[in-house]
């Protein structure tokens, strides 16, 4: 290796390792903040604490309504990401192997929905979910996700659908495989990186979403973990060490779910050539 | 029974008419070959057969029967890919009967069938492999077999060893003809390659731009070129095609000689200087430049030694030559 090289490798290690650190570092405060006492934390905030304080990890594990949240945050997670995943691959399957009149309007008309902020609409979707009489529920939380997830999915799920060299789908035809068991048979088997990064993407979005729930979700027995870890903030006094230990346990499901799809993304990337 | 006939069958893609009427007929065992250069609507032709694409108008017959508008599936046939179109995600087994499970075929038939089919393309020791692990003869076979387990009525191949090296070719291309002894089906092939047309077909269909030029046993396109346009395509290297003044008969337009028509000679001849030559040993090829004619392309015998730039006195056979009419047709009575 010459001098060059290794200077320039210097350089990129340095450069990746103050972007990793935006992200590790708040991380590293929140996950010690959870061992630290309130006054602490206001003093020193990125050293390691003083003592190791478990009470507040353990309040909050022992505490019935954290997993409540959790639960409620998990189940609406993960119906955004099978109804997104479901509606979208169909929606998408459509696009890239039937060419019909009016396809092109209609997948622009999708599109726009790219451009269009989640805050924005909070007003109308709240009027809208209230008429459907869904205040309150389950639902009111994820249908709109699955909607304002859907023109992106559409538009990953098509271009990758439309790579699937055509020949398979005319070999398996004359096999006398029709357009929904091919979707069902050779589209999603073969599709798996796609649908992992689509399904990590959304499940991240609602996972974190703090405004809709705030808006369509008022009793305790629907929060999700955002609006449950609002419990910690009172009027005068916020107790930063509960909530941060609460903030790293709500962190931890969806780091699992990244890494177990990390995989599949990985897979996406480096492989996909179909042809030898 | 399965003879394949094609009655005035167009195609046209919008305003793009890919094929203004043909009829073709494909009798029922034969191995049927249809070449012509890319874009000359072949293709086109085979997809048509196995219901890839709807005629404009016309009618399609296997067997005797209409299928005009049956699904591919329900047609007796099956289809092999140039790219193989294997399944990817599927072992070499389940590629093989994909076709059997979808039409519910009895676990036992199906098993039978498939082990036939690996037993004649020796696959045994694979069926359990994924595509992407087999090297491109193999896939070829899987695509092959796949093929086979249907017991289609007719087979279709589009250009199905243009992705193999050249020496995997020849060898596949044995094997496809001891297929069609073996399983006395009807095969349609379509290819560009004229080497692959002459080896395998009983029948071949030149096409070009979208209509037949000729249909005829191999020797008969050889022997008997119905057009300028076979000559030129039937036959390596190509004739040589130039105007009747060449042979002292203004009177014909186009006059057609085979390179391997041409001989050496002492006597009168055309006087000739080599530009390129290509030693194949049992051949050689030489690039020559005649006086007054232009450029010729001759077959010699291997044991002529040649060097670029010689000069060599060339005689045509003249029982061997080609006339062909101002429209490039074939002036029959002509040849001798």
């Amino acid at each position: 290796m010459t001098a060059p090289h290794v200077w320039r490798n210097v350089l990129r290690i340095a450069l990746l390792l103050v972007v990793a650190s935006f992200v590790l570092a708040p991380l590293w405060a929140t996950v010690m903040g959870g061992f630290k006492t309130n006054p602490e934390i206001r003093t020193s905030a990125f050293a390691l604490p003083d003592a190791w304080n478990t009470e507040f990890y353990g309040a909050i594990l022992s505490d019935p309504s954290f997993w409540r949240y959790l639960g409620n945050s998990l189940l609406i997670s993960s119906a955004a990401v099978v109804l997104t995943l479901i509606v979208g691959s169909a929606a998408a399957y459509v696009f890239a192997q039937i060419r019909f009149f009016g396809a092109n309007f209609l997948f622009s008309y999708l599109l726009l929905g790219l451009m269009f902020p989640f805050a924005t609409a909070i007003l109308p979707l709240f009027i809208k979910v209230r008429d459907l009489g869904l205040l309150d529920t389950y639902w009111a939380v994820i249908l709109p996700q699955t909607a304002f997830g859907l023109s992106l999915a559409i538009l990953l799920f098509r271009t990758f659908f439309a790579q699937l060299p055509k020949e398979l789908f005319e070999a398996a035809y004359i096999d006398g495989c029709g357009y929904v068991r091919f979707f069902i048979m050779f589209t999603l088997p073969l599709s798996t990186p796609i649908l992992a990064t689509v399904g990590v993407f959304v499940f991240v979005q609602s996972w974190n979403n703090f405004l809709l729930p705030l808006v369509v979700l008022n009793s305790r027995e629907v929060f999700t973990w955002p609006l449950g870890m609002m419990q910690y903030r009172g009027e005068f006094v916020t107790q930063w060490n509960q909530t941060l230990a609460f903030v790293t346990l709500s962190l931890v499901p969806a780091v699992v779910f990244f890494l177990a799809a990390q995989k599949y993304i990985v897979a996406g990337l480096t492989g996909g050539a179909v042809k030898g | 029974m399965a003879e394949v006939r094609l009655e005035n069958v167009t195609k046209a893609f919008g305003n793009l008419t890919v094929i203004p009427d043909l009829s073709l007929t494909v009798p029922d065992k034969s191995f049927t070959v249809l070449v012509g250069p890319s874009g000359c609507g072949k293709s086109t032709l085979l997809r048509l057969i196995a219901g890839l694409e709807k005629p404009t108008s016309g009618a399609i017959r296997i067997g005797g029967d209409d299928v005009t508008r049956a699904e591919p599936s329900k047609r007796g046939i099956s289809m092999v890919f140039q790219s193989y179109a294997l399944y990817p995600h599927m072992s070499v087994a389940r590629n093989i009967d994909f076709g059997l499970r979808i039409s519910n075929v009895p676990k036992e038939e199906r098993e039978r069938r498939l082990n036939e089919a690996a037993r004649i393309l020796a696959l045994e020791d694979y069926l359990d492999r994924k595509p992407a692990e087999l090297s491109g003869g193999q896939r070829q076979r899987v695509a092959i077999g796949r093929s086979i387990v249907r017991n289609p009525k007719v087979f279709l191949f589009d250009e199905p060893l243009s992705n193999l090296d050249a020496a995997l070719r020849a060898q596949m291309r044995v094997e496809l003809a001891e297929l069609h002894q073996s399983i006395a089906s009807t095969m349609i092939y379509v290819t560009h390659d004229q080497v692959e047309a002459m080896t395998l077909a009983d029948q071949i269909v030149v096409m070009n731009k979208g209509r037949i030029e000729q249909i005829g046993t191999p020797m008969d396109l050889y022997d008997k070129p119905a057009s300028v346009f076979v000559a030129g395509f039937i036959g390596s290297p190509k004739m040589n095609l130039m105007p009747g003044k060449a042979i002292g008969r203004p009177d014909i337009p186009t006059v057609g000689i085979r390179p391997e028509d041409v001989e050496v000679t002492e006597g009168d001849g055309w006087e000739t200087k080599a530009r390129v030559v290509e030693t194949l040993g049992s051949d050689t090829i030489a690039h020559v430049r005649v006086e007054d004619v232009g450029e010729m392309t001759v077959r010699l015998p291997g044991h002529i030694r040649l060097n670029d730039g010689d000069r060599l006195k060339l005689r045509a056979d003249p029982a061997r030559q080609h006339h062909f009419d101002a429209d490039g047709r074939r002036m029959e009575g002509q040849t001798a």
